[in-house]
């Protein structure tokens, strides 16, 4: 869909950015936000995910943390100290597929029903759907991640205070803030990723098969090749990138990450973008 | 009001569309019929701006879909009833599409009400039969109150009395001046809501023309002791003539009435004079008779 679906394409006497075109933007947009808000909380498998986003990243976490614990016991060090936050960052990384399966359905079952037509007969500009589509996912993607992240923090925080953990756990306010936020801006970028690629391919399978391949397969499976190249291409990927962002105290290379917090940032980011970008050229290309 | 101009779409080497031409009228029911895969749906949806036509364009109100200055309150259309995630009752659906387009949450309490859905709107819409589905479709295509209404198929489904309102629905909404464009592949359900037919096969305009003239296309069935008389009378008025037997005449190309009007003025008595049965659907099978493109061969 070319022509539909550029934004360029008002009729020739009004200039292309004028204030009332741009207001004209905002308005649709505000609209397609509010619908698609309604819808994604109207069907009930979105609170399944909410729900099971918490109960694994809590799981996780625990599970995580109870083993770092150990570790730290049976090697004899007590001068390290591990934030709770630490192990709910590291548990993302696997609970972040529930989020996946909030985001992508919000493209993906519209093709997978039919209905794509007719949110595109209201929202007929195709940009403007996908945007309000990520302005909502990202937010509801942002709080689960919070939220998620504070569950799983204090979880940890109370088991890990047992005397037979050594103590070692502790939850200092700055900190466990700054990582709480980083976790809920991890978890929309990666929802809205999960929603270009789902935008792409139309076909939740196909759709799942690839965002864990990209989130979790391929990192792994370059790490494991043990090339330079791949290990460089493996580091850029939004798993690393991400666990960068995050200040991840633990990540599977054993060592350090190459960059930093901004950085890690950056990389996830594009990813995100690139993502989008790849769905709206779909989009806009191929007849809904 | 909706305007095509040598339409088209192709899908590898087969044109599913192919230069289709013509005005929908306002305050009239179009029907819009042909034989499955004619190009029906894809024409619906190159109208709504869901398919590129590879050429040509489909204009409303003079501009193509995607510059309406609010779609909804333009065009209602309802493609396909099913077309609702199963998981989500129909008053949200709803309430989607009234956001989208701005419209108030008391035109979807509204509109269920004129669907007769108010009472199922809470349940999930895969629980719903394909009747209230088509209703449930019914009732967003009027959400906002537009002056253009198309329809595909909408009485699949549907029991008799769903089939007699949505008759009186098209009709009360032309009635009201909009513009109503409704494809079926059911002949007698369209020449009993239709005023236009345009009438396609393999993508192609077989037909653009009022009901009336398409019927009085059809032929006529006239048994007379005068047939050879006859004949040659209407032979000379231009009426395509065939004789079946000794005393039994087909007629094509006159409306039924002058028919018996030039009998009688001649004095030639009919013991006969009927339409053959089912017209439309016969004058259909001519039209279409060589563009199905999935027809049984016999």
């Amino acid at each position: 869909m070319n022509e539909a679906g550029t934004e360029e394409t008002a009729s020739p006497p009004a200039p292309p950015a004028s204030a009332g075109a741009r207001a004209g933007v905002v308005v649709a947009v505000t609209r397609g936000v509010a619908a698609e808000w309604g819808k994604v909380w109207s069907v009930r498998s979105t609170w399944w995910c909410v729900a099971g986003t918490v109960v694994l990243t809590v799981l996780a976490a625990l599970t995580l943390g109870g083993s770092r614990a150990t570790e730290l016991l049976r090697d004899g060090v007590t001068t390290v100290r591990l934030p709770a936050t630490d192990a709910a960052i590291s548990a993302m990384v696997f609970a972040q597929f529930t989020l996946v399966a909030l985001a992508m359905p919000a493209i993906t079952s519209e093709y997978a029903s039919g209905s794509i037509r007719s949110t595109l007969q209201a929202t007929p500009i195709r940009g403007r759907m996908l945007a309000a589509k990520a302005l909502v996912v990202a937010p509801a993607a942002f709080v689960t991640g919070v939220l998620s992240g504070a569950a799983a923090a204090a979880a940890t925080y109370l088991v890990l205070s047992a005397p037979i953990f050594g103590g070692l756990v502790t939850l200092p306010a700055g900190r466990t803030a700054v990582d709480l936020l980083r976790l809920g801006v991890f978890c929309a970028l990666v929802s809205v990723l999960a929603l270009g690629l789902g935008t792409a391919l139309r076909n939740a399978a196909g759709t799942l098969t690839v965002v864990f391949m990209l989130l979790l397969g391929l990192p792994l499976l370059l790490l494991m090749s043990g090339a330079p190249v791949a290990m460089e291409l493996a580091l850029r990927l939004p798993m690393f990138a991400g666990l960068a962002f995050m200040e991840s105290a633990d990540n599977p290379t054993g060592g350090p990450l190459p960059y930093g917090s901004a950085e890690g940032l950056a990389w996830l980011a594009g990813w995100a973008v690139a993502g989008l970008a790849a769905g709206l050229a779909v989009l806009r290309r191929r007849d809904a | 009001m909706i305007s095509l101009d040598r339409l088209s779409k192709r899908y590898g080497d087969r044109m599913a569309v192919d230069g289709l031409t013509l005005r929908l009228r306002t305050g009239a029911v179009t029907g819009f019929l042909g034989p499955n895969g004619a190009g029906k749906s894809t024409t619906m949806r190159m109208i709504l701006g869901l398919d590129r036509p590879t050429e040509g364009r489909a204009l409303i109100g003079g501009r193509p879909y995607h510059e309406l200055e609010n779609p909804l309150r333009t065009v209602g259309a309802t493609l396909d009833a099913r077309a609702v995630h199963p998981g989500r009752s129909v008053r949200a659906h709803l309430l989607a599409l009234a956001r989208a387009s701005g419209i108030g949450r008391a035109r979807v309490a509204e509109v269920l009400e004129m669907v007769g859905l108010d009472a199922v709107a809470g349940k999930r819409a895969g629980t719903l039969s394909l009747g209230m589905s088509q209703r449930a479709g019914i009732a967003g295509a009027l959400l906002g109150d537009p002056e253009v209404l198309m329809f595909d198929e909408p009485v699949n489904g549907l029991d008799p009395d769903g089939v007699r309102w949505v008759r009186r629905l098209m009709r009360s909404l032309a009635d009201e001046g909009r513009t109503v464009f409704v494809s079926s592949h059911l002949m007698s359900e369209m020449q009993l809501t239709a005023d236009h037919l345009v009438v396609i096969g393999k993508g192609r305009l077989l037909v653009d023309a009022p009901l009336k003239e398409v019927l009085a296309a059809g032929a006529v069935l006239v048994r007379t002791p005068h047939a050879g008389d006859l004949a040659l009378l209407l032979a000379a008025e231009g009426v395509a003539v065939e004789r079946r037997a000794e005393n039994e005449l087909i007629a094509t190309g006159a409306p039924i009435e002058r028919i018996g009007d030039l009998a009688h003025e001649a004095g030639i008595r009919l013991h006969e004079l009927s339409a053959r049965e089912a017209s439309l659907e016969q004058a259909y099978q001519e039209l279409t008779a060589t563009s199905v493109e999935y027809g049984s061969t016999r």
